[in-house]
């Protein structure tokens, strides 16, 4: 069964595009990635099914029901957590907790000491007395305290530091295995690989790919620099797994994938004076999808 | 409910500010009724060398000048300015609050429809100028009954109940407001602006001629003189008023269903 149905969804800002035919399904029990760069549409899709927003057409479904028609309903199963978390500032923050539970017809109270406690967050405090990151964790623990079914999460670890994100993707998992169906939207590659079962990519409102997560480090992409000490000609490089080649007198710089081998070896065979080899940014495996694609 | 009770409570101190400068300024003025006593007959003949531009625009009614209603109605026309200030300050506040404070998200994702949201928060709106109101009515006319006992109570309540009526029309305004607008930078310049916009037209009067101004300006549709002369409203008047305030909030409900809850 699918928790979430995207059919055709499309939204104009008056003229501006914000998403355009965007489709995709997310099944139950699964962590589902979302992932484009900034301005691709991530937080339209997100906002249109939150019923924040509401689309210019095409439609959504959440547990079955559509996203704008049944709103009300369908939030009582679902956690949301914004990439930037806003809240009523002369608050303490177990008041705002309480405040977030009280539109829940269930008892939250033990789940969110639990919360706080995994979380490592000061109840006591007033929200305009938090750090950014503090705040963050208030909207991890009002996004979860409830027991959502469906967890959605909009660039969810920015302002998280290493130790918290890796608590904060642990909790998640753990919602997982409880059954929670996730939905994460980022720009960062490498954090949607550690969680994701499945990911669709998103470039200018258009879904451009929808990749399982194990093809898509399949299509392990390494950026190569490398500084050769003399001007080296480019059919040197005509071989299968190139991409993105590009020269510039004794500089060539490309992304490879595939038998990670094969180019070492090659490349032996040349003298170089300089070599970087690392993983390629989101934007360079979107230009190559974006080439492929055209 | 719980946004009623939240709503209300945020609301504590601004209600309790409101309700005693207003209540501070017409008990200041009924003890200066009380000081006047018998000189009030040459403050008459004083204000009757006035121009009649100057007595229609600050609601100086000569004729019953001697009376407590009628000086009262002086001040009470700044007390209605107040009132109408505050009314649409927590109107313009409803919508725009939750937006610039970036709170919309957190509200809009629970599990509450918008109609319930709105319902709540103008309850919670309607009940802060009612609790106003009451401290108002409570202090003021308990002071004018200790320090002038001689006047007519129910024209003197049915003046001040006026600014309850005023303020309802302001706030739906201010709703209406606020749910049009994209953004609400800042509250209050939206809501001076507007009320003394009203303020302004309705003090036209003299200018435009006065029944023309009278339909354009809340402030307006409660006259004091025909209070005092019939001891009730007047019924057009209280009739445009309500369909008024119903048509805003209608509009209000209908266009905050199709409002777009933009990302910050």
């Amino acid at each position: 069964m699918n928790v979430i149905e995207i059919n055709k969804l499309t939204k104009y800002y008056g003229q501006a595009r914000g998403i355009i035919d965007v489709s995709f399904n997310v099944g139950e029990g699964e962590i589902f990635g979302f992932i484009g760069p900034n301005g691709a549409g991530k937080s339209t899709t997100i906002r249109t099914l939150l019923a924040l927003i509401y689309p210019t057409s095409g439609s959504a479904t959440i547990f079955g029901k559509d996203c704008i028609r049944y709103a009300p309903e369908i939030a009582r199963d679902v956690g949301y957590l914004p990439s930037e978390v806003f809240y009523y500032e002369r608050m303490k923050v177990i008041d705002l907790l309480q405040y977030a539970a009280s539109f829940y017809k269930k008892d939250c109270s033990k789940r969110i000491f639990e919360l706080a406690e995994i979380m490592d967050l000061d109840l006591k405090k007033r929200i305009d007395d938090l750090s950014f990151g503090n705040k963050k964790k208030v909207g991890i623990v009002q996004g979860l305290l409830h027991d959502p079914r469906l967890i959605i999460l909009d660039e969810p670890t920015s302002g998280l530091d290493p130790l918290m994100q890796q608590k904060f993707f642990d909790l998640l998992l753990e919602e997982n295995q409880k059954g929670a169906t996730i939905l994460l939207s980022s720009h960062v590659l490498s954090e949607v690989q550690r969680l994701c079962s499945r990911v669709a990519i998103i470039k200018d409102g258009q879904i451009i790919k929808l990749e399982k997560i194990s093809d898509l480090t399949e299509n392990n992409y390494k950026k190569f620099k490398i500084e050769m000490k003399e001007d080296i000609r480019r059919e040197y490089f005509e071989m299968a797994g190139i991409n993105n080649l590009a020269l510039e007198g004794s500089k060539v710089s490309f992304l490879f994938k595939g038998n990670i081998n094969l180019i070492l070896k090659k490349l032996a065979y040349v003298e170089i004076e300089n070599i970087w080899i690392e993983e390629p940014s989101l934007e360079e495996v979107f230009i190559h999808y974006y080439e492929k694609e055209a | 409910m719980n946004i009623f009770r939240y709503e209300l409570k945020a609301y504590r101190r601004s209600i309790f500010i409101w309700a005693c400068s207003m209540t501070l300024l017409a008990v200041l003025y009924i003890f200066l009724f009380k000081a006047l006593g018998p000189d009030i007959e040459s403050f008459k003949a004083f204000l009757n060398n006035m121009p009649e531009v100057v007595k229609k625009s600050f609601n100086i009614l000569v004729d019953s000048i001697s009376t407590l209603e009628g000086f009262y109605s002086f001040v009470f026309s700044f007390v209605v300015l107040c009132g109408a200030i505050q009314a649409m300050n927590v109107g313009t506040g409803i919508v725009s609050k939750e937006v610039r404070e970036k709170t919309a998200d957190f509200l809009m994702t629970k599990p509450v429809s918008r109609s319930t949201v709105m319902t709540s928060k103008l309850l919670a709106a309607i009940t802060a100028l009612v609790i106003t109101n009451i401290i108002y009515l409570g202090l003021t006319i308990a002071a004018a009954i200790v320090v002038v006992n001689t006047f007519n109570l129910k024209i003197f309540f049915l003046i001040s109940l006026t600014m309850f009526f005023v303020q309802l029309m302001f706030l739906a305004l201010g709703i209406m407001i606020s749910v049009i607008a994209s953004k609400i930078k800042s509250v209050i310049s939206v809501s001076l602006s507007t009320v003394f916009g009203f303020y302004i037209i309705g003090s036209l009067g003299s200018f435009l001629g006065e029944e023309n101004v009278r339909y354009f300006s809340p402030f307006r549709y409660f006259d004091p003189v025909y209070i005092i002369q019939h001891g009730a409203y007047e019924t057009s008047f209280a009739v445009i008023g309500l369909v008024l305030i119903i048509a805003a909030l209608a509009a209000s409900y209908l266009l905050y269903q199709k409002k777009d809850i933009h990302a910050v």
